[in-house]
C-alpha cells in the first residue's frame, strides 16, 4: 500500500518525464559540456590545453566586453518595457469592438514574420541612413537629423526600436488573455461609471497579470539574448556601440573558435539572466494575481 | 545507431508508462506518440547510413576495367561541398555530370550553399570530422582548421593523379601548412584600383596614375563636385591592406615574414598617417561617413553606384560586381598601381579560394580525379571557365583563353595585379581575431577615423593585434 | 434626485460623444501604428519587381521600370534538385511534425507541472525554467557532436529538428501553457473526478479544451519560428534536395559576385506566404476558440 499511495502522490512525476528525459538528452550534456569548457581555454581545432579561471577575469577587465554587457543592459531596459506596453496598447485597443480587426491584427504581426529576412536590413538602413527616410522628414521640420547609423551614441537605439517594432507575438498572447476576461465585469464597471482607462487598469490588468508575468519573463530572457537585430544591421558597429553581448559571443565561438571564452561569457550571461528571473519570480506575490492562488 | 535504439527504447517507456495511467477509453488520446516514434525508426537508419562514410566497394572494383591511360579506378560515391551564387553551383553542377559520364560508377553527391553561414556550418564539421570528401575552402581554413595537418590531406600523396605541375609554386607554398599541401589553389588574387571614368570626367580630370594626382583630386573633387564626392573610398579592411601595399613599397619589405612582423612602430605610424593623411585630404571619406550611408557594403552603395565615390581599391575578382552596381552611363575602369607610393613594388596576391581533400576521404585517388577533372582537364574547365576566378591551371587558362571564356575587366585586372605585386601574404594575414568585422583591423582603422585613437595608440593595438594572431 | 437625473443625462450625452471621438482616435492609432508595420512587406513586394540600383536607391514603393525577371528566376532549380516549390514541402515536411510533438509533449509537461505535487517539482521547474536562458549559440557545438554520434546530421527526416521537440525541449510553450494552465479554475477539474474521470481523462476532457487558445498560439508560433529557422537547417541539412525554403533563398547569393536582389526577394516572399496566410486564417481560431472564462474573475 505504501508503494502505491507513494506512485499516487508521485503521479505528475510520470506527466514530465518526457521532459525529463529530454532534457538530460539533448539539454544536459551540451549545458554541462558549456560548463566545463568555460573553465578551459578550448580552441574548437586546438583542443582544450589548460585548465584556467581567465576566461571569467578577461570578461571582467577586458574594456570591450565590459562595454557590451553595459550595452545589453542598456538594450534590455529600453526594450523590454516599451515592447510590453506597446504590445499590451495595441492589443488592448485590438480587444474592442473594431471592424477589420482580422486585417489589423495581421499587419501587425508581419514584422514578427518577416523577422531577421534580408528585407529588413536593406530597409531599415535606408530608413536611417544619413539622408534615409527618417532624416528627409525630420528636414521637413527644419530638424537636422543625427546620423542615427554612424554615431556612437544613436545607433542603439536604431536596433531597439526595430526589437519594439516587432511585438506581434507579445500582443497575440496579451489578445489571448485579454479575451478571457469576462464582459460582465466591464458591464459592472461601465454602470459604476468607470472610464475606459480605469477600466483597463483597474479590471484588465489585475486580471492578466499572469501573462504579463509570462511575457516579461520571456522578454528579459530574449532581450538579453538578442543577436538578430545587431547582426543583420550595424554588425555590432559603429565602435562597437551596439555590440550585445550574444553578438560577441557568437563572434568569438563561431568567428575565432574560443569555445572556452564564448562559454564562460555564455555563463555570465546565463547568471545575469538567472538572477534577473528569480527577482521577477520573487516579485510575483506583490502583482501577480493567479486564481489557483498557490503564488509561487 | 545502439544509442538511437536506446533512446527510442527510453522514448516508448516513457509513452507506455503515460499509457498505463491513461483509462480504457480515452488512451487513445495518448498513443499517436509512440506510433510515431516507431514510424521514425525505420527510415532512420537508411539516413544514418549515408552518413558514414562511403564504403569500399570490393566487388565491382576488381573487375572494372581501367577507362584511362593513368590508371584505374574504384567505384565509389563522393562527397564534395562548395559556397557561391547561381553560376558556380550552375556550372559545377554540369561539371560533376560530365565527370560522373566520363567515368561511369562514380557517383558524386554536392553539397552547396551561399557564403552566408557557410563556414560556420563547415567549421563545425571539420571539428567532428564528417566534412565532405573534396571541400573548397578558403585560403586561410588552412591554418584556422587543419595547423597541424589533420583535417586535410596532403595532396603531394595522389599527385600522379592530379596534375601540380600546371600550378606556379609560389602559389603551391601558400597552401603548405604543416609542411603538407593541403589546398590545390584554384585562382590567385590580388587588390588594384578602379575608377569611375566617368566621375572623373565630370570633375574634369584624368584617373590618377600617380599618388600626387591622386591626392590632388581630393581637392579637386571637393571644389568642383562638391563636398560628399570623393575620389576613393576605402573601407576599414581596404584601409588595412592599402597601408601594407604602401609600406611594403617605402620600405621594401613584406609585412609579416617568418611568423613575425617585419614593421618596427614608426614605421607602422607612417602607415596610419599615410591612410589619416587621404582623409585629411578628401581623397577619401570617413568611416563615419560610409557607415552614415547605410550599406552593406560598397557595391550596395548608392553612392559607389551613381558616382558620388569614384573609386575602389578591391580584388581583381570582385571587379564585375562593381561594375555591375553601376548606375548606367558610368564609364568603369581598371586603374593602375601608383608608381611613386614608394621606390618597391608593394603589394601582395594570395589564393583566393582552393579544393581540399579531407583527411577522412575514403577514396582520395578518385577525389583527386575529380579535381584534375574540374580544374586542369579541357572538358572540365571549359565548364567551369572563370566561375572561381581566373584559373591558375596554365592548362585551365590556356583552355579558358583559346574559347573566350573569361570576363574582360578581370582578365585585365588579374593580369596587372599578378605582373606588379610580389611580396609573400602570411597566412594569419586574413586570421579572424584581425579581419572579422570585431577584429583588430576594424577597431584600428574606424578608430583611427572615428578619432578614439590617436595614431601612435592605433599603431600599438595594431602591432599588439598582430604579434598575438601570429604567436598562435 | 432631480440634479442627479440631470448630471446623468449630461454625463451620458458627453459620453456618446467621447465614445465616438475615442473611436476615431482608436482607428487612428490603429491605421497609423499599422501603417509602420505593414510598409516593409510592401516594400518588399515592390522591390521585387525592380532592378539591383533601384533597391539600393530610394524606399518608394513602386517600381520604375517594372520587371518580372525576380519571379522569373525565382522559379529557376539547381541542377535538379531542388526548386522553390520543393524548398517549401521541405520546410514543411518537418515544421508540421515539429508542431504537432511539441503541443502534445508540452501539454503533457505542463499538465504535470501546474497540477501536480511530487518529489523534487519545484527544483526540476527551476531547471525547466532554467533552460530557457543559456544562449543557443554555445549549446550549437555540442549539441552538433551529440547529433553526430547519433549518426542524424543530414538525416533524410529531419531528425535533428524533430526529435527533441517530443521531449518538450522548447520551454517556452511549457512556461507558457503553465501560466495559461494556472488561471482555469480547478472546480472543473474537481467535479471531473467527481464524474470518475482519471488525471488522464481530466486532461484530455477538461484542460485541453480549456487550453485550446493557448495552444493555438503555441502552434502559431512554433509554426513562424521553425519556418523561419536558419541555423538548425544549415548545421543539420546537407543535402541540397533536402533544404528548407530558408537556406533556398540564400542560395542564389554570392558575396564575391553580387546577386540579383530582386530574385532573392521574390523567394522570400514566395516563401513567407504561408506563414500569413496561416495566421490569417488561423487568428479566428484563436481568438473565437477561446472558452468561456480562461481567466477566473
Amino acid at each position: 500500500m505504501g508503494k502505491n499511495k507513494f506512485l499516487k502522490r508521485n503521479v505528475g512525476f510520470l506527466f514530465i518525464l518526457p521532459w525529463l528525459i529530454g532534457f538530460l538528452v539533448f539539454k544536459l550534456y551540451p549545458f554541462a559540456a558549456s560548463l566545463y569548457y568555460s573553465f578551459t581555454d578550448y580552441q574548437l581545432f586546438e583542443g582544450i590545453t589548460k585548465y584556467t579561471m581567465e576566461n571569467y577575469v578577461d570578461i571582467f577587465t577586458t574594456p570591450k566586453i565590459v562595454k557590451a554587457l553595459k550595452v545589453t543592459f542598456q538594450y534590455s531596459f529600453m526594450t523590454v518595457p516599451l515592447k510590453l506596453v506597446a504590445a499590451l496598447f495595441i492589443a488592448y485597443i485590438l480587444n474592442f469592438k473594431i471592424k477589420g480587426v482580422n486585417f489589423f491584427r495581421t499587419a501587425y504581426y508581419i514584422p514578427s514574420i518577416l523577422g531577421g529576412s534580408v528585407a529588413i536590413a536593406v530597409l531599415w538602413k535606408a530608413i536611417f541612413k544619413d539622408d534615409g527616410l527618417l532624416n528627409t522628414l525630420l528636414g521637413f521640420f527644419g530638424v537636422n537629423g543625427p546620423s542615427w547609423l554612424s554615431d556612437p551614441s544613436y545607433a542603439l537605439f536604431v536596433i531597439c526600436l526595430l526589437r519594439v517594432w516587432q511585438f506581434g507575438s507579445a500582443m497575440v498572447i496579451f489578445l489571448a488573455a485579454l479575451k478571457g476576461v469576462p464582459e460582465e465585469l466591464y458591464e459592472a464597471a461601465s454602470i459604476e461609471g468607470a472610464g475606459k482607462w480605469k477600466q483597463f487598469f483597474s479590471i484588465t490588468v489585475p486580471l492578466i497579470t499572469p501573462i504579463i508575468f509570462y511575457n516579461l519573463v520571456t522578454q528579459i530572457c530574449q532581450a538579453f539574448q538578442e543577436f538578430n537585430g545587431p547582426y543583420i544591421i550595424t554588425q555590432g558597429g559603429p565602435r562597437n556601440s551596439t555590440t550585445l553581448i550574444s553578438l560577441l559571443i557568437y563572434n568569438s565561438a563561431f568567428k575565432n573558435y574560443e569555445m572556452g571564452m564564448a562559454s564562460a561569457m555564455a555563463w555570465v550571461l546565463f547568471i545575469i539572466l538567472m538572477v534577473f528571473t528569480v527577482i521577477a519570480f520573487l516579485s510575483q506575490k506583490y502583482w501577480v494575481y493567479y486564481s489557483d492562488e498557490e503564488g509561487r | 545507431m545502439k544509442k538511437n535504439q536506446k533512446f527510442i527504447a527510453l522514448g516508448l517507456v516513457a509513452a507506455m508508462a503515460m499509457s498505463t495511467v491513461a483509462c480504457g477509453n480515452q488512451s487513445s488520446g495518448e498513443t499517436p506518440q509512440p506510433e510515431t516514434e516507431t514510424q521514425t525508426q525505420t527510415p532512420a537508419e537508411p539516413a544514418a547510413d549515408t552518413q558514414a562514410e562511403a564504403e569500399p566497394a570490393p566487388e565491382e572494383s576488381a573487375a572494372e576495367p581501367a577507362a584511362e591511360s593513368d590508371g584505374s579506378y574504384e567505384n565509389c560515391t563522393l562527397t564534395i561541398s562548395w559556397w557561391g551564387g547561381d553560376s558556380r553551383h550552375e556550372a559545377t553542377l554540369a561539371a560533376i555530370d560530365a565527370f560522373k559520364e566520363k567515368y561511369p560508377g562514380i557517383e558524386v553527391e554536392a553539397t552547396y550553399g551561399a557564403w552566408s553561414g557557410w563556414e560556420d556550418s563547415m567549421a563545425t564539421m571539420f571539428a567532428t570530422q564528417t566534412a565532405p570528401d573534396i571541400n573548397q575552402v578558403n585560403w586561410n581554413w588552412l591554418e584556422a582548421y587543419s595547423a597541424d595537418g589533420s583535417a586535410f590531406l596532403d595532396l603531394n600523396q595522389v599527385s600522379d593523379v592530379l596534375d601540380l605541375s600546371q600550378y606556379d609554386q609560389g602559389a603551391l607554398d601558400q597552401c603548405v601548412v604543416a609542411g603538407e599541401l593541403q589546398a590545390i589553389p584554384v585562382s590567385m588574387t590580388g587588390r588594384i584600383f578602379y575608377w569611375n571614368k566617368t566621375t572623373f570626367d565630370k570633375a574634369g580630370i584624368g584617373t590618377p596614375t600617380t599618388l600626387e594626382e591622386l591626392m590632388a583630386a581630393g581637392e579637386t573633387f571637393k571644389t568642383v563636385l562638391g563636398d560628399e564626392y570623393y575620389p576613393l573610398t576605402l573601407g576599414e579592411y581596404d584601409r588595412m591592406i592599402l597601408m601594407v601595399y604602401y609600406l611594403e613599397s617605402v620600405y621594401g619589405k613584406a609585412w609579416v615574414e617568418n611568423g613575425e612582423l617585419q614593421y618596427t612602430s614608426e614605421e607602422v605610424q607612417a602607415g596610419l598617417e599615410f591612410i589619416q593623411s587621404l582623409e585629411d585630404a578628401h581623397v577619401i571619406p570617413s568611416i563615419q561617413t560610409i557607415t552614415g550611408d547605410g550599406a552593406e557594403s560598397l557595391d550596395k552603395n548608392p553612392k559607389w553606384m551613381n558616382g558620388t565615390y569614384a573609386g575602389i581599391f578591391e580584388w581583381d575578382s570582385s571587379a564585375s560586381k562593381f561594375n555591375a552596381a553601376l548606375e548606367e552611363g558610368q564609364e568603369f575602369i581598371v586603374g593602375d598601381y601608383l608608381p611613386d607610393m614608394g621606390d618597391y613594388q608593394g603589394g601582395f596576391s594570395k589564393v583566393s579560394l582552393g579544393f581540399a581533400i579531407s583527411e577522412t576521404c575514403a577514396h582520395p585517388k578518385e577525389a583527386a580525379m575529380l579535381l584534375n577533372f574540374l580544374l586542369n582537364e579541357d572538358e572540365g574547365t571549359t565548364i567551369m571557365a572563370s566561375e572561381r576566378g581566373i584559373p591558375l591551371s596554365t592548362a585551365a587558362l590556356a583552355n579558358c583563353q583559346a574559347q573566350g571564356l573569361l570576363n574582360e575587366t578581370v582578365a585585365e585586372a588579374n593580369g596587372k595585379v599578378l605582373a606588379w605585386v610580389d611580396y609573400p601574404l602570411d597566412s594569419q594575414f586574413e586570421a579572424a581575431a584581425l579581419k572579422s568585422s570585431d577584429g583588430v583591423y576594424y577597431d584600428v582603422m574606424a578608430g583611427l577615423s572615428y578619432q578614439d585613437y590617436s595614431i601612435e595608440e592605433a599603431a600599438e593595438v595594431l602591432i599588439d593585434g598582430v604579434n598575438e594572431a601570429l604567436s598562435k | 434626485m432631480a440634479t442627479f437625473t440631470k448630471k446623468m443625462d449630461k454625463r451620458n450625452l458627453s459620453m456618446e460623444r467621447k465614445r465616438k471621438l475615442s473611436d476615431f482616435v482608436r482607428y487612428l492609432v490603429l491605421i497609423a501604428v499599422g501603417l509602420v508595420m505593414v510598409y516593409p512587406l510592401l516594400w518588399m513586394i515592390g522591390a521585387t519587381f525592380k532592378n539591383n540600383v533601384e533597391i539600393f536607391s530610394g524606399i518608394g514603393l513602386i517600381p520604375k521600370n517594372p520587371t518580372l525577371d525576380g519571379y522569373r528566376n525565382a522559379m529557376k532549380s539547381y541542377g535538379g534538385d531542388i526548386n522553390i516549390w520543393k524548398a517549401m514541402l521541405n520546410t514543411y515536411s518537418y515544421v508540421l511534425p515539429k508542431v504537432l510533438f511539441t503541443l502534445i509533449s508540452a501539454t503533457i509537461t505542463a499538465y504535470g507541472f501546474g497540477r501536480f505535487k511530487f518529489i523534487g517539482r519545484g527544483a526540476l521547474f527551476a531547471i525547466l525554467m532554467s533552460t530557457l536562458f543559456l544562449p543557443q549559440v554555445v549549446l550549437n557545438v555540442p549539441q552538433f557532436i551529440l547529433f553526430t554520434k547519433l549518426g542524424w546530421v543530414d538525416s533524410k527526416l529531419y531528425l535533428p529538428l524533430i526529435v527533441p521537440t517530443m521531449f518538450a525541449t522548447d520551454t517556452y510553450f511549457v512556461f507558457m501553457l503553465v501560466q495559461f494552465m494556472r488561471n482555469i479554475p480547478k472546480e472543473l477539474e474537481e467535479a471531473a473526478k467527481i464524474d470518475g474521470c482519471n488525471v488522464v481523462q481530466t486532461l484530455i476532457s477538461v484542460i485541453v479544451p480549456m487550453l485550446m487558445p493557448a495552444l493555438v498560439s503555441c502552434a502559431l508560433f512554433q509554426f513562424m519560428w521553425s519556418s523561419n529557422d536558419f541555423m538548425g537547417p544549415l548545421l543539420y541539412v546537407k543535402t541540397p534536395a533536402k533544404y528548407p525554403a530558408a537556406i533556398f533563398v540564400k542560395l542564389s547569393m554570392d558575396a564575391d559576385n553580387g546577386f540579383e536582389w530582386n530574385r532573392v526577394l521574390a523567394t522570400s516572399l514566395i516563401s513567407i506566404v504561408p506563414s500569413l496566410v496561416i495566421f490569417f486564417l488561423a487568428q479566428d481560431q484563436f481568438v473565437e476558440g477561446i472558452a468561456a472564462g480562461g481567466v477566473k474573475g
